[in-house]
Parts: structure tokens; C-alpha cells; sequence
């Protein structure tokens, strides 16, 4: 019983301390940024981009890549909406945009995600959401332009998308195959036969 | 009682592992079920010691009153949306003419094209700048313009968005403003070109013209030309479908944030109200100016404001001072607290 006991400590301290470890960070710039770099031998610089390419049409289809880049790199922006509230009937807050970063060489890749600006969203007319035009808070501002729990709240939702991204860039990088394989053979049970 | 100990930490567990569930981002632009309203409540006291400004809301004197409080729910899913917006209150009585209903906004829409919408049902007008909602609204009282003009319309339209800086909206409306239920016919046509020359300045060119509701053509524009100063504009010419008479006019709103929860602003308006067909003379006209600050205190705002109104001459005027005699002008104090969710 004391084994199980201390093995349940155990687990929640250490999801405590991956959760307050994996987050964001400031750059050479003085900017909030989510960077990782994860060592991953075997793939050719078509790979990595065949996946990469696969994992932003199929998770993140409005994020728009920037054109032009080098081979073995692949950049753009993207947003997410800040929600708050009890699960069942959200409100939104606003939306963060941010650029996103995905480089490989050398055997390894590396992805950050920085440029974060906050653009507080407004209930128009109509009851929809819609930005407010003119007032986006860069995130390294939101501690003088936002109250304190706003700041605090969006964050910590901006840390836990980054960590989803990040995921997801692992995942799709470890995929043996970024294209499903179509069967376009019909499934046809035959009945007469049991 | 160790079986106790364990059974608290599996809780514990199974809580943070659901928190973690909830607590995750949203990576598409659809929301899930979005609850949003507000609530809001207002003291005035005309200076003349009895209600006097005539346009719409607010309209009790020296009385700690109450405003409407609003529901809105709304949903979308792919292409599919709605709206519902119930309201319910003083406010929401005067805004809505049909005795019973309670609905300000109740539509379904879809988007054909990702650069083509379809809506139908009973909306918010496109029309002016100022609106229902005081959420919506920088000051508490409301302009002439708004109060003589289209509080919501029904019907039938269709936007089409040809860029980041241009949209069209052309659509059929019921043959009168803010009906449920056609008089006659949909015989409105409306039209609302938008206009984004920047990311910070939007311009809206509207029209409503039908054989029922007469013409009006407006002109809405806000532009926040420096993080804290904002100035936006309202002008409009309303001419009924029969018989002259009318009105046109202008308010301009500058605002500017002198902190991060106070925000100053004014309205500045002018209304002159048309003379009825083969009626000849001075046009009846009304100037007001109106002082409001917002105080944000998180998602409830405090909004003190005075106003001054003014006519040009006093056989226009439905003003009485605080001895009971006509006056031109009139003076107004309101402190109203407008929550937000």
C-alpha cells in the first residue's frame, strides 16, 4: 500500500514539474518564445518537409506558411482563440496570432513559436466576435496594457497551445508516412459465406 | 484509512488529468457554444428636476433604474452558424415595438463560399453607429440619429468579402424597421459596402430604401488612429416613402484613453429634423454634446457622462426648465454601470 501511495505522490509531482518546466521563454530579443530542438537522425530534407507540410494542411489548415522559404525550413503564422469560462458556454476574450518556426540539419530539427500579440475581441452588432480593431497588445506588453489575471490567464493558454504544437511537430515527425494510404478497395461482406 | 488516503489521491489525480482536459486551446477559428450578454443599470438626473432629452433609454429621472438584462447564445459549426439573442427589461421594452417578443437578434447563416455568407432571420440593423446593447455603445444616452433611425431588420442577405479591404452586402428586408412580421410584403432593399483601408479604420456606406420604409442612406466610420485615440463618425439622410418630412444629420465620437481602465470621450451631434412637403421655414434643428467616461473595473464598466441638448428655436423645443417654463436647451447627469460576460 505505501509502494502505491508513493507512486502516486510521485506521478503528480513530476506532472507538476513538466507542466511549471515546459513553457515559455524569453529570447535574445526580450520576446515570449516556445523553442525546442529534438534530435532525429535518418531523414532527408524532402522528408522533413513532405511531413511538415502534411501536419500543417492536416492540423492547422488556416495557418498561413510564408512562400519562398529555404529547403529544410518552413515558416508562417498562425492564431488561436483565447477562451474563457465553464465548459459548456464559452466566452471569447480575443485572439493570439503568432509566427511559427520549423528548421532541420544536421540529423536534428528545432521549431519555435514567438511573435505573440494579443487582439481582444468585441461582441458586435450581430452577436458576433469580432476583433476590435487597432488595440493588439504584443504578449511582452500584456503586463502594462492588460489586468493582471487577463495576463496571467492568456499566458498560460499561450504556453499550453505552444506545448500542443509542439506535440503535434513531434508526432507528424516521427510518422513513418505523412501521406495516408488511400484504400479505395470497397469492404464487402458477403453474406452467403459464414 | 490508508484506503481513504488512496482513494483521495486517485481523485486528486483523475482531477488534475481532467483540468488538463479542459484546459486546452481551441487550434481552429470555430468556437464551441458561446454564452455572451450583458447586464446594466443607471441613475439620471436632468438638472431641471424632470425628465426632459426624449431619445431612447435611460429615460427615468432622479431613480435608480434598471436597463435590460441580455442573453445571447450562438454556435458554429463548419460553415453553419446561429445567433439567438433574448433580452429582457425597460431597455429591451423600448427597443423592441411588438409587445411579448424578446428577441434582438435571431438568425441562421451559412457560408456558401469562403468568401460568400447567407442570413436569414431578424438581425441588428447595418445601419448607424450606435446600437442596442450598451455593451456596443461608448456613451450611455443615444444620439438623435440613432433613436429616429432602424433599430433591427428582417430578412434575407448576402455578403460577399472580395478582400481583406472590401465587402458587399446586398439584401431583402421586411417592408418596415423592426417587425417581426411584414406589414405587406419584403420589399426593403438594403446594401452595405465596407470599406477597410487599414487594419485600424473601417468605413460602412449603408442604404435602405422600400415603397414602406422611405430611404434612409448613412455613412459609419471609426478609425483608432494611435492606440489611444479613437474617432469615429456617424452621418445620415432619412426621407419617409411618403408625404416629405425626414431627417438628416451628423454626430462625430472622438475618445481617448487616458489610462488603461479610463477612457474619455464625446459626442458631438447635430439633427435637424426635414419640414413635411409644401411646409415652408426654419428647419427644426437640435445640437447636443455629450461628456462620458468609461471606467473598466474588469468586465464591468462604469459610465458617468453629461450631456447638453439645444434647440434652435424654442416652438421646436419640448423642453421645460425646473420651474416648469420652455427652454431650449436641457442638461442631463447619468451614472450607469454596464457589466459584460
Amino acid at each position: 500500500m505505501k509502494k502505491i501511495v508513493f507512486a502516486l505522490l510521485l506521478l503528480l509531482s513530476v506532472k507538476s514539474a513538466m507542466a511549471q518546466k515546459d513553457s515559455l521563454s524569453f529570447d535574445e530579443h526580450n520576446k515570449y518564445i516556445y523553442y525546442h530542438v529534438v534530435e532525429q537522425p535518418g531523414l532527408t530534407v524532402d522528408t522533413f518537409q513532405n511531413r511538415m507540410q502534411y501536419l500543417l494542411k492536416a492540423v492547422y489548415p488556416k495557418n498561413k506558411i510564408n512562400q519562398g522559404g529555404t529547403p529544410g525550413s518552413i515558416s508562417g503564422s498562425g492564431k488561436f482563440l483565447i477562451l474563457t469560462g465553464i465548459t459548456a458556454a464559452k466566452h471569447v476574450d480575443g485572439e493570439m496570432s503568432y509566427s511559427f518556426y520549423i528548421e532541420y540539419k544536421d540529423q536534428k530539427y528545432r521549431y519555435w513559436l514567438t511573435d505573440f500579440v494579443f487582439t481582444p475581441y468585441k461582441v458586435d452588432r450581430y452577436g458576433n466576435s469580432v476583433p476590435e480593431q487597432g488595440l493588439d497588445v504584443p504578449l511582452e506588453q500584456g503586463a502594462a496594457k492588460l489586468e493582471k489575471n487577463q495576463f496571467s490567464s492568456y499566458l498560460t493558454k499561450t504556453a499550453i497551445y505552444s506545448i500542443q504544437f509542439g506535440g503535434d511537430v513531434k508526432k507528424y515527425m516521427m510518422k513513418i508516412s505523412a501521406t495516408p494510404a488511400e484504400d479505395d478497395k470497397k469492404k464487402v461482406n458477403v453474406t452467403k459465406d459464414w | 484509512m490508508k484506503k481513504k488516503v488512496l482513494l483521495l489521491l486517485l481523485a486528486a489525480s483523475a482531477f488534475s488529468y481532467a483540468s488538463k482536459a479542459q484546459d486546452t486551446v481551441k487550434t481552429t477559428a470555430d468556437a464551441p457554444l458561446v454564452l455572451y450578454g450583458s447586464v446594466d443599470t443607471y441613475y439620471k438626473d436632468d438638472f431641471s428636476g424632470h425628465a426632459n432629452i426624449p431619445t431612447s433609454f435611460a429615460s427615468d429621472n432622479n431613480s435608480i433604474s434598471i436597463g435590460m438584462v441580455d442573453l445571447g447564445l450562438k454556435k458554429t459549426v463548419g460553415n453553419a452558424s446561429f445567433v439567438g439573442e433574448l433580452s429582457f427589461g425597460p431597455r429591451s421594452d423600448e427597443s423592441i415595438p411588438t409587445s411579448g417578443y424578446h428577441i434582438q437578434n435571431l438568425y441562421v447563416s451559412y457560408n456558401l463560399t469562403p468568401k460568400l455568407n447567407a442570413t436569414a432571420g431578424y438581425m441588428s440593423t447595418f445601419i448607424g453607429y450606435e446600437v442596442i446593447s450598451p455593451t456596443g455603445n461608448f456613451n450611455y444616452s443615444t444620439s438623435y440619429l440613432f433613436t429616429s433611425g432602424p433599430f433591427q431588420n428582417a430578412g434575407f442577405k448576402l455578403t460577399y468579402t472580395f478582400s481583406d479591404k472590401v465587402s458587399l452586402m446586398a439584401g431583402i428586408f421586411n417592408d418596415q424597421w423592426n417587425v417581426y412580421t411584414s406589414e405587406h410584403d419584403v420589399s426593403t432593399f438594403g446594401a452595405q459596402l465596407t470599406i477597410t483601408p487599414n487594419k485600424n479604420w473601417t468605413a460602412y456606406l449603408n442604404v435602405a430604401s422600400g415603397p414602406t420604409s422611405g430611404t434612409i442612406g448613412d455613412l459609419t466610420t471609426a478609425y483608432q488612429i494611435t492606440p489611444a485615440f479613437k474617432l469615429g463618425l456617424n452621418a445620415a439622410d432619412f426621407t419617409p416613402a411618403h408625404g416629405g418630412g425626414g431627417y438628416d444629420g451628423a454626430a462625430l465620437y472622438p475618445q481617448y484613453a487616458i489610462s488603461k481602465v479610463v477612457t474619455l470621450g464625446l459626442r458631438a451631434e447635430y439633427f435637424e429634423a426635414k419640414l413635411p412637403t409644401g411646409v415652408t421655414g426654419t428647419t427644426p434643428a437640435v445640437t447636443e454634446f455629450t461628456l462620458t467616461a468609461n471606467v473598466k473595473a474588469g468586465p464591468l464598466t462604469f459610465i458617468p457622462e453629461v450631456r447638453l441638448d439645444s434647440w434652435n428655436e424654442q416652438k421646436y423645443s419640448s423642453f421645460t426648465d425646473s420651474s416648469g417654463n420652455p427652454s431650449t436647451s436641457a442638461e442631463q447627469f447619468v451614472l450607469a454601470a454596464v457589466y459584460a460576460f
